[in-house]
């Protein structure tokens, strides 16, 4: 009997509406640190405990302590500032880091977190991490002579954290890299710098991509130097799919079926149609189900729904086909 | 001889003075159903007074509004033209921002004015003309997806005749100058040409108000053969990310204007003023046949608010020190 159609998430969980006023009222100096790691520990024991009742097989610590994705490593990284907000679309702004001198990690900056989620569940808990190209791609750059120069001091950095969340027991280690889908004349950069953040990491390596133009970056995306390559399927209504059927889908696949933007939940039937779809180019052992990207921006109630149906549609896949876990 | 100064695109809409009026702030609490839309009309009308006034009071001579209502820059257009619809959440090219995709359902029709009420409030705020930004048709189209023409040339045709129809509305309305913010100019090879002009040429035919055809990140060196006989008054280039657009200098027709992208509006490094007149000099000395703007290489809102409000600084202290005025 065929294995597969594991269930997980890209990462970032909603945080509930009271930890957002605890996180702003911790940036008006209105309650302490402790304070807010407090709450922020309670609601990743939620988080792991939702994700658990849902049913998902790879659970994450819901990076419920994070703001931005590239933000919070710079913020523990030597050598960088962090800018006043940009915006990225519509009404949603990040605070960009700046590179003012030599990066580097002067201590861990995940691995205290990841230990607290993995002590909450016998599930195996992912290691989230930014990749380098991204770092470098979605910050401003006023010390180093290349962008080179830059993505490859920052996988010297992530490869040490990535090697120091193995050493504390992690299994797998994520890499996100949705920069990289952008600038096809740099994906051998992207490739190398990847490389290196990676090099000597004994866990299953995943990286995520998402929303770029694919035509141009597939199939020399499947060079990227990890064990699974997770990308947006249902955001591009599974348009990839008509790529996997010119150039096969050689690695594992973190296969998206949710829409991450969208507050509509999908039905049953829709998440499991895509699924069907992808089993045409894929083989079950090669997938991993998941929400297009981190559910950040949905409420909790919306991302928990979304979850439920994922996870009801796959057992019905898996039911028909014959596919256990 | 005198270098004007302009910028592209949009400004950032946060305030610099804590407490000001605030877009940002009053679009969350809409959606905590505590803000109303007059409250974001008045943010949005306040918002813009603030970026016109920043841009007069540096020195700017052609300012924009900043498009304050804009999510992206490509869909506050395309949503009031009939044949779009909106669909999801992309990458715009290399930024790390993102746009709503246009979808083309059906035929691409003009039925209304979609920026001409904007304009018409900005100008009323400022004691200079303010220049119209508008996506440019060919960038348009290739960041639409295209459901229904079975021709490229003739969906970036339609496109091209309703930002024809939009410009036309702005002219009536006052517009001395209209941008067209065209990035996918630089990502076009020859083999684009004819799809390229049946974008563009729509936009040209009786046009009144002079025009900018402003390409950012990229040189529009493979399609320049394609779009040096059109009657644009400007050709925007970005000089820092792409070096290689100095090239197209010496290929511009006699009299016109080439906009001089000099200040990096993807980077927070501030650049010194006198390095900008230097490389205006630079140019100036490769033709003595066209006119100048100086502008940042893309919008300012790829950069925080402070820093774009210093990049304008030290945009038009470049122009002085180019136009040796204060040098």
């Amino acid at each position: 009997m065929p294995r597969g159609l594991w269930t997980t998430t890209v990462g970032s969980f909603p945080k509930p509406p009271h930890l957002e006023r605890a996180r702003s009222q911790f940036a008006r100096g209105e309650i302490s640190a402790e304070r807010l790691n407090e709450l922020e520990r309670e609601a990743t024991i939620e988080v792991i405990r939702s994700q658990e009742e849902i049913g998902l097989d790879i659970l994450v610590d819901g990076e419920l302590y994070r703001g931005d994705m590239t933000t919070y490593f710079a913020e523990r990284m030597e050598g960088f500032q962090i800018s006043n907000p940009v915006r990225s679309y519509g009404n949603r702004y990040y605070r960009k880091p700046v590179a003012t001198g030599p990066v580097r990690r002067t201590d861990a900056w995940t691995v205290d977190w990841w230990k607290f989620a993995q002590d909450q569940t016998s599930k195996p808990v992912k290691g989230m991490l930014t990749g380098p190209y991204t770092m470098m791609d979605w910050s401003f750059n006023e010390h180093y002579p290349s962008r080179e120069a830059l993505a490859m001091d920052l996988a010297e950095a992530i490869r040490e954290e990535a090697i120091a969340l193995v050493e504390a027991g992690a299994r797998f280690i994520q890499v996100d890299e949705p920069a990289i889908s952008v600038r096809p004349e740099e994906l051998k950069l992207a490739v190398r710098a990847l490389g290196r953040a990676v090099d000597g990491v004994k866990a299953k390596t995943i990286t995520h991509i998402c929303y770029g133009d694919f035509d141009v970056i597939y199939p020399a995306l499947l060079d990227l130097p990890v064990d699974m390559i997770d990308l947006e399927m249902a955001n591009s209504r599974y348009d990839l799919l008509d790529r996997f059927r010119q150039h096969r889908f050689t690695k594992e696949i973190g296969y998206g079926v949710l829409d991450v933007h969208s507050h509509r939940i999908e039905t049953k039937e829709e998440v499991k149609q895509g699924i069907l779809r992808g089993l045409e180019f894929l083989r079950p052992e090669q997938m991993y189900i998941d929400p297009d990207c981190g559910l950040k921006t949905r409420t909790v109630e919306e991302a928990r729904e979304k979850l439920a149906v994922m996870v009801a549609a796959v057992r019905e896949v898996r039911e028909e086909r014959g596919i256990t876990a | 001889m005198k270098i004007e100064t302009t910028l592209s695109g949009s400004f950032p809409k946060l305030p610099l003075e804590p407490g000001a009026p605030n877009v940002r702030v009053v679009r969350n609490r809409m959606d905590q159903g505590k803000s109303t839309d007059r409250d974001l009309a008045d943010a949005t009308r306040e918002t813009t007074r603030r970026i016109v006034a920043l841009q007069e009071s540096a020195g700017v001579d052609i300012p924009v509004d900043g498009q304050v209502a804009w999510d992206d820059e490509q869909t506050y257009f395309a949503r009031g033209i009939q044949g779009f619809e909106i669909a999801g959440l992309i990458r715009y090219l290399d930024t790390n921002t993102y746009y709503r995709q246009p979808e083309i359902v059906g035929p691409i029709s003009w039925t209304r004015a979609v920026t001409v009420e904007d304009f018409r409030t900005a100008q009323k705020m400022a004691h200079r003309p303010i220049k119209a930004v508008l996506p440019g048709p060919y960038s348009l189209y290739r960041f639409s997806k295209d459901r229904h023409y079975r021709n490229q040339e003739e969906a970036a045709g339609a496109v091209g005749e309703a930002l024809a129809r939009e410009s036309k509305a702005l002219e009536e309305a006052g517009a001395a100058w209209i941008h067209f913010e065209e990035p996918w100019l630089g990502r076009a090879t020859s083999s684009d040409a004819p799809v390229v002009r049946a974008a563009l040429e729509p936009l040209f035919r009786g046009r009144k108000a002079k025009t900018v055809l402003h390409v950012p990140f990229r040189s529009p060196t493979g399609v320049l053969d394609a779009i040096r006989d059109l009657t644009w008054t400007a050709l925007g280039l970005d000089l820092v990310e792409a070096p290689d657009a100095w090239s197209v200098i010496p290929k511009v027709p006699p009299g016109r204007t080439v906009a001089l992208g000099l200040v990096d509006a993807r980077n927070t490094r501030l650049e010194n003023p006198s390095d900008i007149a230097k490389a205006v000099e630079r140019a100036r000395s490769m033709r003595s046949d066209l006119t100048w703007q100086l502008c940042p290489t893309a919008s300012l809102e790829y950069l925080p608010v402070d820093r774009a409000a210093m990049k304008v600084s030290r945009l038009t202290e470049a122009a002085r020190l180019a136009s040796g005025d204060g040098g």
